[in-house]
């Protein structure tokens, strides 16, 4: 499936781009996108995707062959995205991505992480007078740093993501979703797809003030069918929310 | 006749392959299929094609003309209403029967081709004429099996309802070619018998041998031989359009877009 | 006078007309006899030709029907269609309906499906 090379340097696939992200539900729309591109699938109006019928196929990842087979029979496009979003396959990538170290287990951020660090170090100063309490310094700076949370993207996470730019339609999927915007048009548009069809994905939600993630690096939105953002993360949406108090960033990269 | 002439080359407009009409260069017009539309709530996409000039005629599929029973007038008055919805210049049904002895067979089925059957048909065309606010051209169906003691040949039989009613005729070539295949219609006879000063367009499908069956399935490739009949009915006459019908399986827009192409190659060949 | 003989002759033809359309009709939809004077071995054609296009309108009406019966789905339709041959004025839909009725009444799917139907068409 990915090219094995992809992690060491070359550009992920855009699939992955759009998981590293904004999480499976980008990812799903990124898939989707590219059988739009390769005219495998076709939209109509009222927002049923269908298969385009007896084409050569080419070379299909295991999620776009997944969105195909559903396709027997038309289906409604938010459903195909968030469908292909839950299923085993998706998760899959998310394995592969793990085992190539992009992605880890995410934990969210606890609101007092800050106390456990006070602690730590105030307990770490004390310890030039009592020896003894730096046993307690090490224990409240580790439970500090368990409760500051880590993101989903790992360091190589965020390098694959650097540099990658809405340079092709697919690719602005991948980084922005079918609603996202794009100089000004949504991505949906550089597919000819109406407002209508594109509005029936969830909206993406808004950068949280506070979140440290930068444009492209916030990284694995949402948690739908996959656990990249923990427990807490909702499945709401084939789109990139992600669960509350998550420090997995506001998906989406952050666009608008 | 005013507002039938030079259509072009059209495709029926289809809800799954909406949006791939209205980006298809060389639409130059659409068909509507009258039963699947609303009055009051006409598909975002029929108001952009008729807002960009694109004629949209309607075409019914379940007056049942050549039942024996009357005319279901709810029906006619429906196509009416499209037409209206829609400024049709013509609307459009078959010569066909689908329901009979309270039975419904979901398909447009062949009448016998005797003076009965004629008489009804005239009747009940004239009847829905009087009731439709544009002409009414009337279609040509494939069967897969001949009714005994036909009296006519299909050519006479559309020339006679032709002459008694003074509808418009819409020739199906790919019905032409499966009539040939499966009931030894002869097409060459065909087009020498109808009036095809009375031709008001033509439609052109796709469709697949089974064994020593041809079934005009709308849902495959228009065949070589279906064009061959297309060049031959080109030959005696200009038609004024030409529509390609496909109903299920919708190929990729190229590939939809090279068969309008084909279309477009024939009638072009015979205008110089 | 001559208008009151051509009505008179007119619904004479009709109702001939009519005997022959639905004794056709009947025996292509409902197994009736084989009308006189058509080819048997065609009348099998046409009658596959129609099962075949009401078997795909159904399938496609209610897909979860469908998916539930898998290979059974052929052979239920064709029997549930010989013994429930389409009225006139009745509609595709009520036609899927009815077939998924039918197969509840013979055991062959389970009741819940139908509850299932709507979760999934409400999603």
């Amino acid at each position: 499936m990915a090219a094995p090379t992809a992690a060491r340097g070359t550009r992920l696939p855009p699939e992955e781009i759009g998981y590293l992200v904004a999480g499976p539900g980008r990812a799903a729309e990124t898939a989707l996108a590219r059988l739009l591109d390769a005219g495998l699938v076709r939209v109509s109006r009222d927002g049923l995707v269908s298969a385009v019928h007896e084409t050569e196929l080419g070379t299909l990842t295991a999620v776009e062959t997944f969105i195909l087979v559903h396709l027997r029979k038309a289906a409604r496009f938010d459903a195909v995205v968030r469908n292909a979003a839950k299923s085993q396959e998706m998760r899959t990538l998310h394995q592969q991505l793990r085992a190539r170290r992009l992605t880890r287990e995410a934990r969210p951020r606890l609101a007092v992480w800050w106390v456990f660090l006070a602690f730590g170090v105030l307990l770490g100063l004390l310890a030039l007078l009592e020896p003894w309490t730096l046993f307690g310094a090490v224990a409240f700076l580790g439970v500090g740093f368990w409760t500051y949370g880590a993101k989903p993207l790992t360091r190589a996470g965020r390098a694959a993501l650097k540099g990658v730019t809405a340079s092709d339609r697919v690719l602005a999927v991948a980084l922005e979703g079918f609603r996202g915007r794009i100089g000004n048009q949504s991505a949906g548009e550089l597919f000819g797809l109406p407002q209508s069809v594109v509005k029936m994905l969830p909206r993406k939600r808004k950068k949280r003030t506070g979140n440290r993630g930068g444009a492209g690096a916030a990284g694995c939105g949402s948690g739908c069918g996959s656990s990249s953002c923990g427990t807490s993360s909702s499945c709401s949406s084939g789109g990139s929310s992600c669960g509350g108090g998550s420090s997995c960033g506001g998906g989406g990269g952050g666009g608008d | 006749m005013a507002g039938i002439k030079d259509l072009g080359v059209g495709i029926g407009w289809r809800s799954e392959i909406d949006l791939t009409v209205e980006r298809l260069p060389g639409v130059d017009f659409v068909e509507v299929v009258a039963e699947n539309l609303h009055i009051g709530h006409l598909p975002e996409s029929v108001t952009l094609l008729l807002e960009r000039g694109v004629p949209v005629l309607p075409h019914a599929v379940s007056l049942s003309l050549g039942s024996a029973d009357q005319v279901d007038l709810h029906r006619v008055e429906h196509l009416g209403a499209v037409a209206e919805a829609v400024g049709a210049p013509m609307v459009s049904d078959h010569v066909c029967f689908v329901r009979a002895g309270g039975l419904d067979s979901g398909h447009l089925m062949p009448v016998p081709r005797t003076k009965d059957a004629l008489d009804v048909l005239v009747a009940n065309v004239k009847l829905a004429q009087r009731n439709l606010p544009v002409p009414l051209a009337l279609e040509n169906v494939a069967a897969l099996l001949e009714w005994p003691d036909g009296e006519l040949s299909e050519g006479q039989f559309l020339a006679e309802l032709v002459e008694r009613t003074d509808c418009w005729l819409l020739v199906d070539v790919a019905n032409l070619y499966a009539n040939a295949r499966n009931i030894g219609t002869d097409p060459e006879r065909f087009l020498d018998e109808i009036p095809l000063e009375r031709l008001a367009y033509v439609h052109v499908a796709g469709g697949e041998q089974h064994g020593d069956i041809y079934h005009d399935t709308h849902a495959h490739a228009v065949l070589p031989q279906v064009l061959e009949v297309l060049d031959e009915l080109c030959s005696r006459v200009a038609p004024p359009g030409v529509l390609l019908e496909r109903d299920d399986n919708y190929p990729s827009d190229t590939e939809i877009a090279s068969e309008l192409a084909a279309i477009r190659a024939v009638v072009d060949k015979h205008r110089g | 006078m001559a208008e009151i003989v051509e009505e008179n002759d007119l619904s004479s033809a009709r109702e001939r007309l009519a005997s022959r359309q639905a004794e056709l009709l009947n025996a292509l939809l409902a197994n009736g006899p084989a009308p006189a004077g058509f080819d048997e071995q065609r009348l099998g054609v046409e009658r596959r030709a129609l099962l075949s296009k009401r078997r795909g309108i159904v399938r496609m009406l209610g897909p979860a029907v469908a998916d539930e019966l898998g290979d059974r789905f052929r052979p239920l339709f064709d029997a549930y269609a010989a013994d429930h041959p389409r009225r006139a004025g009745s509609r595709a839909r009520e036609d899927a309906a009815a077939f998924a009725e039918w197969c509840r009444a013979c055991g062959e799917l389970p009741e819940k499906l139908k509850a299932r139907w709507k979760f999934w068409q409400s999603n």
